[in-house]
């Protein structure tokens, strides 16, 4: 097991470096920079941020000195400072994770709370009126784009039944203690919705196809067989299977999530990391854009390698077999 | 998430409020007014000043439509900056509801017989909440850094043309001399002051002054929350009348039919109104149960400005085609409901400067497709767009993010373009990005909204030929010898009549060079709770007047949980 | 061998693929409603769904329904090709991780792992909004960002092939690589790579309409669903009907596509058993 996690670390290292020549790359696609685009006016940063890109990333340098630069920077957590405001990116970054982490951390709980009791039913019984039905609401919650939903649900419940707020974090004069924490709820409910439909319909077809499958397969029948109900078998051995592809997706979640996030924290005004990003896009703030995509990827690898750890910890086949 | 229109003119503005109207403090030396005074509003003029007894106490909670970038007085370049530190911060002099000008830190304002020396006297018990006063020290830190090269002070730094010395003459008294006369030049004190004291060995741009300024005004600074909110409380050591509210709340919400939505609820007290939320609000029970509606025309204009540099509008046949393709009548009529007026130069109709006698250019597609075709512009290849040596005439049309009349005014104009064979590309920049182009000059057609700060209508920072961008205020970098030299006539003219008539002959000439599509002059639609009392409007609307807002107060409320 | 028997598709994916006939259709037909869609009525402005408007009006007093279908062909083939672009390089990629292994593989697979780990529209939004609007950019801009899944699914693909009988005997009796590659290994991976396209086609019409809802998609007066559904909702209260129908449009033909393609899987899938 030792090895293995090793293993995995090794060859997080050029996964690594590959992500940070990426963004590299990608602040070269930026106006401003020696190779941008010049046919098109607004793709070129103009005065002052021009000025501020040459000074910032020492775009007159040879590109290897500029990549050694900037990684030496970013290596000591030095993420600059951005172009909107002049203050340093890791403190508008600090500001806005909280938010983000309260809307993703929901959606995911929710979606996986709901996701694998739904999917366990469905797949328990393949074929079933509820499969059938839960089956037709899970596809049309896939196909179903993000921004329109909200745009859907806030002229339902913000505009015609008044029952929520249409936007932001919390009332102006938030009441304190009890009430405030509903204010809160309350501001959080359209977002958290929006966000947790479209992973919810992805994890519970993964959940149901898995659960399916491993209803007939050969411990599950033995699990019956040496009397474990319906239900036991199912929740016990059928799940524990059908959860191995979750938990291998998981850290392809995150980048999911992080995406659905620059829609719905733009929609719902929720000053988050996906609003900060968008933001910094349409300002072309490029260092907090570059921070934002770094660190976004980073946290990425993160929870995939230890979504892989915890795979084959479950899973012994796995860490005796591919090689990461 | 969307930003108002007229905020962005607000703020183009006031990074240009170049020129500000001749001070005229009672306790001064009075020089004949150079600006006749603009007439009154026409629609729903109002002044509460003396209705009702003002209360105190209780929480202002106004909008504000973006982020303030800084809240260091002189770095500020944007109507948000300027509606926060109007209550923290006091200028030398203010303009008051009938734009004259009122002592505000200063009380006494002497200018030398030549024009060039203005000695100023500050208010003896002008104090920074911290207890240290405000002296002639903060006045010469304050103005050697409007004309320090390499500090952005783009607000202030235009009335400082021709800027020669400043110095402390005493603790109260200090004295700016400048090289050559301007007719505004009093203008210029319409300023703000820094305090000395906590700028000392501190980086200017990066100081943590500019995130929480230091208050010698009638409220101080408590929080600013990112995107969120920016608190002010009342500062009791201001030695002036006391502000009326205990806290006033500024919310940043760019969305417009958020901010509705938000007045609705009372968590706002006050909102500007597009005019597709004033239809709404007409016939809103909610509205009229909660709220009250004013209605007044102010100085400010909607415009396209063209960039005169560009080979697709160096030639004025051209730019006079593309004013002669926008509907404006249509625009009056379906998008404001008849509470609009069409301008024919860059003055609102209430300006000293606008010359009634010059009628706008017909809407006439006719007439600017042959224009067009006399410019040289035709279709060659049969693709359907004209073109002249080679080059298509196919250009991108700015709008800043959320200027939903920008966005509409620029649709029919890219319709109307598209049938005489014109390609206008709609592009949506955020606002920041949306100014940098503007102010470095590097676009070629941009959706712009004029607000005037001050009621000066000297047109020579924006339309004269040595203001061209990125250096200057003349984003469009017209040029014409005969406009610079009417321009640099009216700003040095001293009789308002022989000035008004340079004027006029310019409004000709600009309406005919057509640097830009001047579009219209709409009212000015302002939404308030009806708690709030104590309004004045005025021809700058209701803000950037003393004492404005600050004279507001409210009724206790009922109903509402606090 | 491709499709086995087009009559198992199932019936929904019937349906499904004649909605996405129809909506070709209606694009192939969409130059008539130009016109139309940009005629600007302002006397006509925010009117409710009527006989004459059956979609209702917008904010200028345009025809929605003319604008919708204008929209249409731009969706549908922005859709369609730059799911082929995502769908070309990450087989390339990955056939090749797959094909050649070793140090190919792992310097490829390394590839996809760090593709995957961008959220997909930081990247998108980044890359449309650096690159100067035209529809091939917007295209290039899908196709480049989402090509990892396919490219992980080919490799996969691949791999389990390689190790099937024939592939070895193809090998034993000489054939070349690139002969393997084209003549037995791409025949066998298609089928599921075809599924894979078809959810792509359904996901490049998502992203093309979250990138103009962002506001970064193609610029005016080019109408695209995303950028009717951004600009209704500052008209939430009084006209549902521009929110409402736009999205419409999207939510049909994003799901015909994904039906479609689940369709096509099940059909590929018992090809598969069956084979």
């Amino acid at each position: 097991m030792t090895a293995y996690i090793l293993r995995r670390l090794f060859w997080a290292v050029p996964t690594l470096f590959g992500i940070a020549v990426i963004v590299f790359l990608l602040l070269h696609l930026a106006p401003g920079s020696p190779g941008a685009g010049g046919a098109d006016s607004l793709r070129r940063a103009s005065g002052k941020a021009a000025e501020q890109m040459r000074r910032q990333y020492g775009l007159d340098r040879p590109l290897p000195e500029q990549f050694a630069a900037w990684i030496g920077r970013v290596a000591r957590l030095d993420l600059g400072e951005s172009f909107a405001d002049h203050r340093p990116v890791s403190e508008r970054i600090l500001e806005a994770l909280p938010h983000t982490l309260a809307l993703n951390g929901l959606a995911l709980f929710f979606a996986l709370a709901l996701a694998i009791p739904l999917g366990v039913v469905a797949g328990g019984s393949p074929e079933s009126a509820f499969d059938r039905a839960s089956g037709a609401v899970l596809f049309a919650m896939y196909s179903m784009p993000t921004f329109w939903a909200a745009l859907l649900l806030q002229t339902l419940f913000a505009v015609r039944l008044r029952w929520l707020p249409l936007y932001g974090t919390a009332a102006d004069a938030a009441p304190a203690g009890l009430a405030g924490l509903g204010d809160r709820l309350a501001h959080l409910a359209l977002p958290v919705t929006c966000l947790t439909y479209g992973t919810l319909a992805f994890v519970a077809r993964l959940v149901r196809s898995g659960v399916a499958e491993a209803r007939t397969a050969d411990y599950v029948i033995a699990a019956r067989a040496r009397g474990a109900s319906r239900g036991q078998a199912l929740w016990r051995h059928a799940l524990r299977n059908a959860l191995l592809p979750v938990i291998t997706l998981f850290g392809l979640l995150l980048p999911a999530l992080l995406s659905g996030s620059v829609i719905i924290e733009r929609i719902f005004a929720w000053p988050g990391l996906g609003r900060l990003y968008l933001d910094s896009i349409l300002a072309r703030d490029y260092p907090v854009i570059l921070a934002l995509s770094l660190l976004s990827a980073v946290v990425t690898l993160g929870a995939t390698l230890l979504s892989d750890i915890a795979v084959a910890a479950v899973d012994p086949r796995v860490r005796d077999g591919a090689a990461g | 998430m969307k930003r108002a229109f007229w905020a962005a003119g607000l703020a183009l503005c006031l990074i240009g409020a170049a020129c500000r109207a001749k001070p005229e403090p009672a306790a001064a030396v009075r020089t004949p007014s150079p600006t006749a005074r603009p007439a009154l509003p026409t629609l729903g003029f109002i002044d509460e000043s003396s209705q009702g007894t003002s209360m105190d106490g209780g929480v202002l909670r106004r909008r504000l439509f973006g982020e303030p970038t800084t809240l260091n007085a002189v770095l500020q370049s944007s109507a948000p900056e300027a509606q926060v530190l109007q209550y923290v911060q006091r200028n030398l002099f203010d303009f008051d509801a009938r734009l004259e000008l009122v002592p505000g830190l200063a009380e006494g304002l002497e200018i030398s017989p030549d024009g060039l020396s203005y000695t100023i006297t500050l208010r003896a018990d002008a104090v920074w909440e911290d207890g240290r006063p405000v002296t002639s020290a903060d006045a010469v830190f304050t103005i050697r850094k409007i004309v320090d090269p390499k500090i952005p002070a783009n607000v202030f730094k235009p009335v400082f043309e021709s800027f020669e010395s400043v110095e402390a003459l005493d603790g109260r008294r200090f004295q700016v001399r400048f090289s050559r006369p301007y007719a505004f030049r009093s203008m210029a004190f319409v300023l703000p002051l820094l305090p000395e004291h906590r700028f000392a060995g501190q980086n200017f741009l990066k100081s943590k002054q500019n995130r929480a300024p230091l208050a010698n005004g009638p409220y101080r600074f408590v929080l600013w929350k990112t995107q969120e909110s920016v608190e002010l409380e009342r500062n009791e050591k201001y030695p002036g009348p006391r502000g009326h509210f205990d806290r006033i709340v500024f919310r940043i919400v760019s969305d417009n039919t958020t901010a509705y939505r938000l007045l609705l609820e009372g968590e706002l007290d006050e909102d500007q109104l597009d005019s597709g939320l004033k239809d709404r609000a007409a016939r809103d029970p909610a509205f009229a149960a909660c709220c009250r509606l004013l209605e007044f025309y102010n100085l400010d204009y909607n415009y396209v400005v063209l960039n005169n540099r560009s080979p697709l509008f160096a030639d004025p046949r051209a730019r006079r085609a593309v004013t002669m393709l926008l509907d404006r009548a249509s625009i009056v009529r379906g998008l404001y409901k008849g509470s609009a007026r069409i301008i024919s130069g860059p003055w609102a109709p209430d300006s000293a400067a606008y010359e009634a006698r010059v009628p706008p250019l017909p809407f006439d597609p006719a007439a600017a497709a042959r224009l067009l075709d006399e410019a040289g512009w035709k279709d060659t290849d049969g693709d359907g767009v004209r073109d002249r040596d080679g080059r298509p005439f196919a250009f991108d049309l700015l709008v800043s993010a959320g200027s939903e009349i920008g966005r509409q005014i620029d649709e029919m104009l890219s319709a109307e373009l598209a049938r005489v064979g014109v390609t206008a590309r709609i592009r949506t920049l955020e606002w920041a990005a949306f100014v940098e182009k503007i102010d470095a000059g590097d676009f070629e057609a941009a959706s712009l909204a004029w607000s005037a700060v001050d009621p000066n209508p000297d047109p020579y920072f924006y339309w004269h030929s040595s203001q061209c961008s990125p250096n200057g205020l003349n984003n469009g970098c017209y040029a014409s010898p005969e406009a610079d030299r009417l321009m640099e006539t009216a700003r040095l003219e001293t009789d308002p009549g022989r000035r008004k008539e340079v004027l006029a002959r310019l409004h000709r000439l600009l309406r005919d060079d057509a640097p830009a599509v001047f579009v219209v002059n709409a009212a000015q639609k302002v939404a308030l709770r009806r708690r709030i009392r104590g309004l004045t409007t005025s021809p700058l609307g209701l803000y950037g007047i003393w004492p404005g807002p600050l004279a507001w107060w409210a009724e206790p409320e009922t109903g509402k949980a606090p | 061998m491709l499709l086995p028997r087009r009559a198992h598709l199932p019936a929904s994916a019937r349906v499904a693929l004649a909605v996405v006939v129809l909506l070709w259709l209606v694009a192939a037909c969409s130059p008539l409603f130009t016109e139309r869609s940009r005629s600007i009525r302002l006397d006509e402005r925010l009117q409710p769904p009527s006989l004459e408007h059956p979609c209702g009006t917008d904010d200028l007093g345009r025809d929605l329904l003319a604008r919708i279908v204008t929209a249409t062909p731009i969706s549908l083939v922005i859709g369609l090709v730059a799911a082929a672009v995502s769908l070309g390089v990450g087989f390339t990629v990955g056939a090749a991780a797959g094909y050649f292994g070793g140090a190919v593989d792992l310097a490829l697979s390394r590839l996809i792992e760090v593709m995957l780990c961008f959220p997909v529209l930081f990247l998108l939004l980044a890359l449309a909004a650096f690159l100067p609007p035209s529809p091939a950019m917007v295209i290039a801009a899908i196709g480049l960002t989402s090509w990892a899944g396919d490219a992980r699914f080919a490799r996969a693909e691949i791999l389990k092939m390689k190790e099937l009988d024939y592939t070895r005997a193809a090998r034993a009796m000489g054939a070349s690589t690139p002969r393997i590659l084209l003549r037995h290994l791409l025949p066998n991976a298609l089928p599921p790579l075809i599924v894979s396209a078809a959810f792509g086609v359904g996901w490049a019409i998502l992203a093309e309409a979250s990138l103009s809802f962002l506001g970064v998609g193609l610029p005016a007066p080019a109408v695209s669903w995303g950028g009717i559904l951004s600009s209704s909702a500052n008209w939430i209260e009084e006209a549902w009907w521009i929110a409402l129908f736009p999205g419409l449009a999207l939510f049909l033909t994003v799901s015909a596509y994904n039906l479609l393609a689940e369709g096509l899987r099940t059909v590929t899938t018992q090809g598969g058993r069956n084979a």
